[in-house]
């Protein structure tokens, strides 16, 4: 925790007393460097790349073959309404998921940012699902979610309802559901992100906010948390993000179901070209429409960061 | 009036943060008495059937001796040690010449490099799967690392640490003669330790976590790592619940093992990689 906090202002500090020197070298030596690593990139992130946007415009298939078909795939993914119900469907879940997670991991961050006893021994554990495996987390949830599990036997059993909540097998319900574990991971790392960015925030204002009398809740509100608002915002850009490429909660916990309730667009892009479709054409021309998405809002964010930093 | 505040405060944070922290802890814990409960116990039952009647370690046995566990692990484990060490010697490598050589290009690239963390890898999913394909790689484990061999993440992580040394310290090699890999390995290298640590570190959480891409290249159960092997594994009509929780507690427990003993490197490059990617 004090380590993010302390490492950046290290790094300011280092920056301002000595420009580092880059060295010229001989003309292989660079290569020598930079080469192994580019070799990988142009293999796995380059070469694929390109190749997304050149499959896009054609009807291959993963198995082989094809040939340019234009804008067919666009055109298809226009009127494909399976398509645009994967996107609602990923919209709503970016509507639920997102400001649960900006609003939950704020409130504990603001929770565990005290010195109270106990608190050196709240915060590990609250952290500890970021390190979990998603998959096997989702596995987890899968039996907390069912008919029989953990969360409905404590509803029935408190009679709070009278049959178990159908988390998972209601087509309504199931994509909400989803949300609870996308939200019960997520908090942990976006929780340690807002404490580090309150632990920056300096105390003086808070200490005026009390001189004058105003309570605990009003200076949080008030005082504390409009210092934050870049960390917020940021945190809100990524949660988007990551909702935006839920995959594996649907995948793992319904499988996109009950019917196509919860298939999201990276379910609908695995469906069409990993598995059982192999139209490598169709499912790239998806994830381009994703990539558009994602950088639309990178670019909000970039558009964000510019006017806070002026 | 201090100790007042303290006092509210106290009664306040506290049932709050047990709140949180039970939310947290209720799925694990409940997996840990699911796994200890013997065959005929049910796995339902509130508050009665909550806690294990008759523990037993029979379901963990099982877990490693009926289903491939043993097997999955050991695959997890060479995919990461795989792609911690690429990550490592890959990333520091281009890091040191992003922050210490000239060449030309280097803006470009770097550029490049920034613009790409915010590609989402499903974006490339078919694309590298047929790549991957082409190359004969899929179905092999090192098909499943070396899309992952270098990280965004790890290059800045090494850039901004070989950024901070001190001029002076390659200077004073320089005057020595010693040639640049002499500089790199004998004086870059040892000032970078933490943050290798780190993006070590970063590497094995992130290849534990992998599952789209497993998921998509390999097709021989045989060579699943665990995430992808217990979700496998559960969905199988077959499936007992008290095993796939046993199973689904020890692959939990790698990950929880290096943050409690590196909890510095782990929230250092888990918040970096928030940030960048």
């Amino acid at each position: 925790m004090t380590a993010v906090t302390t490492e950046s202002g290290v790094r300011v500090s280092a920056r301002r007393s000595s420009v580092p020197v880059s060295r010229r070298h001989r003309w292989y030596v660079p290569l020598l460097f930079v080469g192994p690593a580019l070799v990988v990139q142009i293999t796995f992130l380059f070469v694929p790349l390109a190749n997304t946007f050149v499959l896009a415009f054609t009807n291959a298939s993963t198995i082989g073959g094809g040939r340019f078909t234009g804008l067919a795939n666009f055109t298809e993914l226009w009127s494909d309404s399976a398509f645009r119900h994967a996107v609602g469907r990923t919209f709503l879940y970016m509507a639920v998921a997102v400001p649960a997670l900006t609003i939950g991991s704020t409130c504990l961050a603001v929770l565990v940012n005290t010195r109270l006893r106990g608190t050196g021994l709240v915060r590990p554990l609250l952290f500890s699902p970021m390190v979990l495996p998603l998959a096997v987390i989702a596995v987890v949830f899968q039996y907390m979610l069912n008919s029989d599990g953990l969360v409905n036997q404590v509803l029935t059993g408190l009679r709070v309802v009278s049959e178990p909540v159908p988390f998972l097998n209601d087509p309504d319900l199931a994509l909400l559901s989803l949300t609870l574990v996308t939200v019960w991971k997520g908090c942990a790392l976006y929780t340690l992100i807002t404490l580090a960015a309150l632990q920056n925030v300096s105390p003086e204002l808070d200490e005026a906010g009390q001189l004058d009398g105003a309570g605990w809740l009003r200076r949080t509100i008030s005082v504390t948390l409009p210092q934050i608002r870049g960390t917020t915002v940021l945190i809100a850009i990524l949660a988007a993000v990551a909702t935006l490429r839920v995959f594996t909660e649907p995948y793992v916990i319904t499988g996109g179901g009950p019917g196509d309730a919860t298939r999201t667009i990276v379910v609908y892009l695995f469906q069409k070209g990993i598995s059982p479709g192999t139209d490598a054409g169709y499912a790239s021309a998806i994830s381009l429409v994703l990539f558009s998405f994602v950088l639309v809002i990178s670019g909000v964010s970039w558009f964000v960061a510019r006017r806070a930093s002026s | 009036m201090t100790t007042r505040v303290t006092t509210r405060e106290k009664l306040v944070r506290w049932p709050l943060m047990l709140l949180a922290v039970a939310t947290v802890l209720a799925p694990l814990l409940w997996q840990v008495s699911t796994a200890l409960k013997s065959a005929g116990e049910s796995t339902v039952g509130f508050p009665g059937g909550l806690l294990p009647q008759h523990p037993t370690s029979q379901n963990f046995v099982t877990a490693f001796t009926e289903i491939p566990l043993l097997r999955y692990v050991g695959n997890s484990l060479a995919i990461a040690a795989m792609g911690m060490g690429t990550n490592l010697i890959l990333a520091t490598l281009t890091g040191y010449a992003l922050a210490r050589i000239a060449f030309r290009g280097r803006t470009l690239y770097t550029t490049i490099l920034l613009a790409t963390a915010v590609l989402p890898f499903e974006v490339i999913l078919v694309s590298t799967l047929l790549v991957t394909r082409g190359l004969q790689l899929n179905d092999t484990l090192i098909g499943v690392v070396l899309p992952q061999a270098v990280s965004i993440v790890a290059i800045f992580v090494m850039r901004q640490a070989f950024l901070r040394v001190p001029n002076e310290l390659a200077e004073a090699a320089d005057i020595d003669g010693a040639g640049p890999w002499q500089v790199f390995r004998h004086v870059m290298l040892p000032s970078v330790r933490g943050s290798l640590a780190v993006i070590a570190v970063l590497g094995f959480l992130d290849s534990w976590d992998h599952f789209i891409w497993p998921l998509v290249v390999l097709s021989d159960p045989s060579k699943y790592p665990v995430n992808v092997g217990v979700q496998y594994l559960s969905g199988t009509f077959s499936a007992d619940q008290r095993v796939i929780s046993a199973a689904a507690i020890v692959v939990m427990i790698p990950p929880l093992l290096v943050y409690l003993l590196m909890q510095k490197q782990v929230f250092k490059g888990l918040a970096e990689g928030a940030l960048k990617g």
